[in-house]
């Protein structure tokens, strides 16, 4: 009986300790409601208007964590972008700025020659993942191509782009 | 020796087995090829409301609306012909899901029907005007569920399902819930194509990512924007017989048209589900602004905020299949609730016509 207590107590214990752990000192993102601060955030955030909490937290947050991807790829997004640990440390920022990714979603869901099929947004995420980065495609739900997404459409807001907006700079 | 052949022909057969399946995948895979390639008979709807905005493959796109109302043209990147063709095929979806005007079949329709429970609900029962709601004057209805609108506004926090919704998702939730059926994939061409048009309306509206439209959504009316802050179910239900059932019905169950279901369903089996947010029960403050801002058609904006609640309020009381949320014992209460009352409410429905209501007290004089 003495025993069942014990192995309960114990139990009881180990999950609350895990929890703590996982919450406190873990540091893995995944037990985290935030999204780690990387260096340039401000500065990009004052750049592209994009406010503190906005009038939707959850979508600010998931647009930090896009920007986290989007700069520091082999970081945030590294089972997707390295197939081995000694290819290269790549990130989409690497060929990409934040404007050229607003003006890729805004004409994204168009024919592509090349694919022989309309390609979404997110198909060319995945194929840059699979394509460029040499590594492996997520899928289309994962959080890492949601928050590119999300971070394409902060900055097409910023710039006020619709749907299909020529991009005059690279023209 | 008996063991080995039998191992051999148990793998012969499983071999067999799964080159049938991706014969028949490959099948289905060229047919969808076929169909995405082949051009795309409009319905009358749509091919006004394409034509409208000047809808052709080309390397720009110029939209006649954003010509007209701001007066300067604004240049977007043009389409191909595919992409015209998803864009007729997403149109052609929001105005008749269930392909009653598609002369080859269901096919042309994506098969949609198959993510829909009833054989009443089409998507601009909603989203009016093919999603694209507009006055006499091309003025944009207000909280009439603009689907280019609300592709400017997609991947927001919703507090119905706690995500950021992309506009697939969204597209989901409707089939789930509003057509109280099942959600297709992400990739699915139904969703595509909708995408397509919705996506083709925001450059025709020239609307802006990010920015909010009046017709995006619903213009919610909260027991707060009346006088009374109460609902009444009699004068709910007095309302609806006044000012809805010629066209819903005196039990709510839709009505047919020319072999088309024009009016859809508010309750019963063919009706939206309980998880809906049209459902009062759930959110009390949709299907009022619903009402308010779109109905009845063609006098939409005569009825008060107070009469809209009453109405929602009372149409929340009939019985509707159960969602998904509510479990198993909800569901068949619902299902049976949807099978004795219907009878019932018209053996109530006759007494009543037998013996009418005295007027205005005149009888008693």
């Amino acid at each position: 009986m003495a025993r069942n207590r014990f192995t309960l107590l114990a139990a009881v214990l180990g999950v609350v300790g895990f929890v703590i752990w996982a919450h406190l000192a873990s540091g893995f993102p995944v037990f985290h409601s935030h999204v780690a601060a990387e260096p340039g955030w401000e500065q990009f955030r004052l750049a592209y208007s994009v406010r503190d909490f906005g009038d939707d937290g959850h979508f600010v947050r998931a647009a930090q964590n896009g920007y986290n991807v989007f700069y520091f790829t082999y970081r945030y997004a590294w089972r997707f972008t390295r197939k081995t640990a000694l290819d290269a440390k790549n990130a989409c920022a690497s060929c990409h700025r934040a404007e050229d990714l607003a003006y890729a979603f805004v004409n994204s869901d168009r024919y592509d020659a090349r694919a022989g099929k309309r390609l979404s947004f997110e198909d060319q995420v995945m194929r840059c993942f699979a394509e460029h980065m040499d590594g492996f495609v997520p899928t289309l739900y994962d959080p890492t191509v949601r928050d590119l997404r999300i971070l394409a459409r902060a900055v097409a807001h910023h710039l006020q782009l619709g749907e299909g907006a020529l991009n005059a700079a690279a023209q | 020796m008996r063991r080995p052949l039998l191992i051999l022909s148990k793998s012969a057969a499983i071999v067999l087995a799964a080159g049938a399946v991706y014969l028949l995948a490959e099948r289905e895979h060229a047919e969808r090829e076929r169909l995405r390639a082949a051009p795309v008979e409009l319905t009358p709807a749509c091919k006004a409301k394409l034509e409208g905005y000047a809808l052709a493959p080309g390397e720009r796109y110029r939209s006649p609306y954003a010509l007209k109302t701001l007066g300067t043209p604004v240049d977007a990147r043009g389409y191909s012909e595919a992409d015209v063709r998803a864009i007729q095929r997403g149109c052609n979806l929001i105005d008749d899901l269930q392909g009653q005007l598609a002369s080859r079949g269901a096919a042309e329709r994506w098969n949609a029907t198959r993510f829909v429970r009833g054989s009443r609900t089409s998507c601009d029962h909603c989203h009016q005007g093919v999603g694209d709601k507009q006055d006499a004057e091309g003025h944009r209805q207000v909280g009439s569920l603009g689907l280019g609108a609300s592709w400017a506004m997609a991947d927001m926090y919703d507090r119905f399902t706690g995500l950021l919704l992309s506009y697939e998702m969204r597209q989901m939730q409707c089939f789930i819930n509003s057509s109280n059926g099942f959600k297709p994939n992400a990739a699915d061409d139904v969703l595509r194509d909708v995408t397509a048009y919705s996506r083709f309306l925001s450059a025709a509206l020239d609307l802006r990512i990010g920015n909010r439209y009046p017709e995006q959504g619903i213009d919610e009316i909260p027991a707060s924007a009346t006088l009374r802050r109460g609902d009444d179910y009699v004068r709910g239900a007095h309302l609806y017989r006044t000012q809805c059932s010629a066209c819903h019905g005196p039990q709510g169950h839709g009505t047919v048209v020319e072999g088309k279901f024009a009016y859809p369903a508010l309750a019963g089996p063919q009706s939206f589900s309980s998880d809906s947010r049209m459902n009062f029960a759930a959110v009390n403050s949709v299907m009022p602004g619903f009402i308010c801002r779109n109905m009845p058609p063609g006098r939409e904006g005569s009825l008060s905020n107070q009469d809209c609640r009453d109405i929602g309020y009372y149409l929340s009381t009939l019985p509707r299949p159960a969602g998904d949320k509510q479990g198993p014992l909800a569901a068949a209460w619902q299902q049976f609730m949807m099978t004795v009352l219907p009878p019932l409410a018209a053996y109530a429905d006759g007494l009543r016509n037998r013996h009418p209501p005295i007027e205005n007290g005149d009888a008693a004089d």
